[in-house]
């Protein structure tokens, strides 16, 4: 086992991902979402102005729509209060947009990195990496190789600066506009840091990029935009992992995902999501698929304090398709309410969505989904299966598949089964000299085990460490 | 957002002439009144809404055009074996008091929203139906056709310990009238411990007319409440067909079946609460879908903190005829006790073309082929129907609907 690998196995869970650093910025905007702060990142980031103006305009949205508050089941918002939000604070670093040495950063920065293994995944098995801290990028590295073949990776703040036409076409325009939803639209207005990814027509990056996000400090809110354009033919897997430790008051993060997948690209993203469980998780994550394109949306959410995350594909091309694969654990205290969205806008669509969920200590997990069809999108097809496991009775597992079907030349099919942990499989491994923690951890991931088995090794090893240590109770 | 007012000519003075005419007694009339006052404050019983879209639109509804209470007209049978009360509403009040008294809106709250306060407030025509303690019945028929512009239907079904009942209620409609309709019909069955209903409904209104259907069973210990719904009529159908297991080891077998065309629109609902220990309910439902005609279904598996040992299916199965129509389904299960098993399904599809492809190599014409497909696509819930007239005239609807 590699020593990467033995980093994962930590089990001081303190030293793994709770860890808190002494808060030291440069900026720091104040608590709430006004026009103010607005300006205050844009000027910060010396931004040109049409992207304040995109900013603004957000602003506008979010102050307009009203919060979600009538979907049957949905997690309580009503103590996330955005206006006691700090949305904005840059790390005090020498080197604005990402150092491209982890030995330039301070040390208390490289340390954190370091406890969560990103300096070492690096060196073994990516082709590239970005760190964030706060609401910047810190650190931003990529194999020469792929600069050479010219794979774009930096820092969405760079990529404003830097590739205006390509960022001016794509961001939050098509994909995901402000007015999609309310944290759509409080990102558009506050979004900070963040990748932004471009892979050249007919290359394929052979090794995973990954972007870490990390918020250290009390109350504070995290805003990270990504940005991947695949041109026709190209391949990219991107990962990212999250984290923050524990504070008493709560912490937004609140993530825009925007993937364009070209004509037969092939776009994965994963996500290891683990934030403390005093942070709100409310993310938009869209990909628009052209012609023959495939996406793939990975997601194991395992922290937050409620999380509402509906990764959508649209099928916009004939014969594009869409995999979604989540898992979502939900122990004490926690919500875990997320699925998939697919549009089949093309004939010869496919569309497959795996969820797992695991409830436990009074958590409640829900997959909420929709599959929409449309009118001429003949010869799809789209199968649906979620499955639920329960440990105890204090827990709650909902399952809520919306499906709209507007043409008949379909194939569609949705199950899902709800169960307990069974006491006979339990007693078996028991009898097989394992004691009940190990058998129910045991048959937890065998539950799972048909999609971390999708997993490349590193995340399927980690997956299955942060489900240990939510067995345990030992994950704040 | 609360719904439109109803036409102006609906008000207290219409609610007490129906009353009269019913001769009911005061607190009777109180629960329409206060139904009536309260129509202000009301929402529309819940649609499914997805980013966008409205699954079902009441809110296009036009009352002032089609509601007409004081002219209400309807041909009724109301047929049952000896042993069993089957009571038109009147002589319900006149006989029953003290049963109606004890029952009505024990079940559906006569305010549970709009469209039944609505209901409460108007209606003029309805059955009690009343099965005493180890008496097993077989064959109560309710038949209403509509003959007037609106018609409110009231229907109460009580079973003493240990009795059984079988009950079939149609809907159709009769006179034409020029313009639009509406219909709505609520359905409050008590089972009690022991008991055994089964209760099969078969709507066949006019495509003018739009329909609201509420029907609930509540289940005591060792109670069954089995329901069969057959949509084939209406324009537009609200319905939702839904069971309260109360009591221990209590049952619920729910089997839905429709077939629409044209531009009809069916919102479909299932509904079980399991709300104590060892009860088991099975959802199943199958539909067919031509022209542009749409459909919505919801089905709900709700198991509560107290329901130890809970079986709970869902199936549901839609077939589309045509590219122009819409099938929409959502099959949800909130699950509050870990002690269950339980599962869902759905599917939507076309014919499957190894099937033509099959019944073509026979020599067998295409739409003869289709025909038989459709036909056998609604087997499996016709095999689950106990009362043989019900299966019987479900079939044959389904097959004249064919040609």
């Amino acid at each position: 086992m590699s020593s990467e690998q033995d980093q994962l196995k930590q089990t001081n869970t303190e030293e793994r991902f709770e860890f808190k650093k002494e808060e030291r910025s440069a900026v720091r905007s104040d608590k709430g979402l006004t026009e103010e702060v607005v300006r205050l990142i844009s000027d910060d980031k010396d931004e040109p102005d049409w992207m304040l103006d995109r900013r603004l305009r957000a602003l506008e949205h979010w102050q307009e729509m009203p919060m979600p508050t009538d979907w049957p089941g949905q997690p309580d918002l009503t103590e996330l209060n955005v206006e006691e939000i700090v949305p904005y604070i840059r790390p005090d670093v020498d080197k604005r947009s990402g150092a491209d040495s982890w030995e330039d950063l301070p040390d208390e920065i490289q340390d954190t990195f370091e406890k969560l293994g990103i300096p070492d995944a690096e060196r073994e098995a990516l082709s590239g990496v970005g760190a964030q801290y706060e609401s910047e990028v810190v650190y931003q590295n990529m194999q020469e190789r792929w600069e050479e073949k010219g794979v774009v990776f930096m820092n969405m703040d760079k990529a404003v600066q830097e590739h205006p036409d390509l960022v001016k076409e794509h961001f939050m325009t098509s994909c995901v506009p402000p007015s999609d939803n309310k944290f759509a639209a409080l990102h558009g207005a506050v979004w900070s840091g963040g990748s932004f990814v471009y892979v050249p027509e007919d290359v394929t990056v052979n090794m995973p990029v990954q972007a870490y996000f990390r918020m250290n400090s009390e109350g504070m809110g995290q805003f990270e935009h990504t940005l991947i354009i695949a041109e026709p033919g190209s391949e990219v897997h991107y990962i990212e992992g999250c984290s923050a430790p524990k504070y008493g008051t709560h912490n937004l993060h609140s993530g825009g995902v925007e993937v364009f997948v070209g004509e037969d690209a092939h776009v994965q993203y994963s996500t290891v999501q683990n934030w403390s469980k005093n942070t709100f998780n409310l993310n938009t994550k869209r990909a628009i698929v052209e012609k023959g394109g495939r996406m793939e949306w990975i997601s194991g959410s395992m922290g937050s304090k409620a999380t509402m995350l509906y990764p959508c594909s649209i099928l916009k091309g004939r014969e594009a398709s869409a995999n979604n694969i989540t898992i979502a654990f939900a122990g004490e205290g926690q919500n875990i309410d997320t699925g998939a969205k697919v549009y089949h806008n093309a004939p010869n669509t496919k569309s497959t969505i795996e969820s797992k969920s695991i409830s436990k200590d009074g958590g409640r997990t829900n997959y909420r989904g929709l599959v929409h069809i449309s009118e001429g999108a003949e010869n799809s097809s789209t199968s649906v299966e979620c499955d639920a496991l329960m440990f105890d009775n204090e827990s709650t597992s909902d399952t809520m598949p919306y499906m709209e079907i507007d043409e008949s030349k379909v194939d569609v099919a949705h199950e899902a089964t709800v169960g307990k942990i069974g006491d006979e499989d339990v007693f078996y491994l028991q009898s097989r000299g394992l004691d009940d923690d190990d058998a129910k951890q045991m048959i937890v991931s065998g539950f799972i085990e048909p999609i971390t088995e999708e997993l490349p090794i590193e995340y399927a090893v980690e997956l299955n460490r942060l489900i240990e240590l939510e067995m345990e109770g030992s994950l704040g | 957002m609360t719904a439109a007012q109803v036409h102006e000519t609906i008000s207290e003075e219409t609610v007490r002439q129906i009353s009269d005419e019913l001769d009911e007694p005061d607190w009777l009339l109180e629960t329409r009144l206060d139904a009536l006052a309260a129509l202000d404050d009301l929402e529309m019983p819940d649609v499914i809404r997805t980013p966008g879209r409205d699954w079902t639109n009441l809110h296009a509804l036009d009352f002032e055009e089609f509601v007409d209470p004081l002219n209400a007209a309807e041909d009724k049978d109301q047929i049952g074996p000896d042993e069993v009360e089957v009571l038109p509403f009147a002589e319900a009040v006149a006989e029953r008091e003290d049963l109606l008294r004890e029952q009505f809106g024990s079940v559906i709250d006569p305010e549970e929203n709009y469209l039944v306060a609505l209901s409460t407030a108007l209606f003029s025509t309805g059955t009690v139906v009343y099965v005493p303690e180890n008496v097993d019945a077989e064959d109560v028929t309710i038949r209403t056709t509509q003959n007037s512009r609106s018609l409110f239907n009231y229907t109460l079904v009580v079973t003493e310990q240990s009795s059984s009942v079988t009950i079939l209620e149609r809907q159709d409609t009769g006179e034409s009238v020029d313009g639009e309709r509406y219909y709505s019909g609520v359905v409050e069955i008590a089972a009690g411990e022991n008991s055994h209903v089964q209760y099969g409904s078969l709507q066949d209104l006019d495509e003018e007319t739009y329909n609201y259907a509420l029907k609930r069973g509540d289940a005591a210990d060792y109670a069954t409440v089995n329901w069969v719904d057959g949509n084939l009529g209406s324009r537009l159908t609200k319905s939702s067909v839904e069971t309260n297991l109360d009591g221990e080891g209590s049952e619920t077998k729910t089997v839905g079946a429709f077939f629409g065309h044209d531009d009809q629109h069916f919102d479909i609902a299932a509904r079980v609460w399991h709300n104590t220990a060892h009860t088991t309910a099975d959802l199943v439902t199958r539909g067919v879908l031509d022209d542009e005609a749409r459909s919505v279904y919801e089905g709900v598996q709700d198991v509560g903190r107290e329901a130890w040992d809970t079986n709970s299916y869902q199936r549901e199965n839609t077939l589309m005829l045509s590219d122009e129509s819409e099938a929409d389904a959502s099959p949800k299960l909130i699950i509050n006790n870990h002690d269950t098993e339980a599962s869902h399904s759905a599917t939507v599809g076309q014919i499957d073309e190894e099937d033509m492809f099959y019944m073509t190599s026979r020599a067998l014409g295409d739409e003869t082929a289709r025909n038989m497909l459709v036909e056998g696509f609604f087997v499996p819930v016709l095999e689950e129907i106990e009362v043989e007239e019900l299966r019987d005239d479900l079939a044959a609807r389904v097959r004249e609907r064919l040609q």
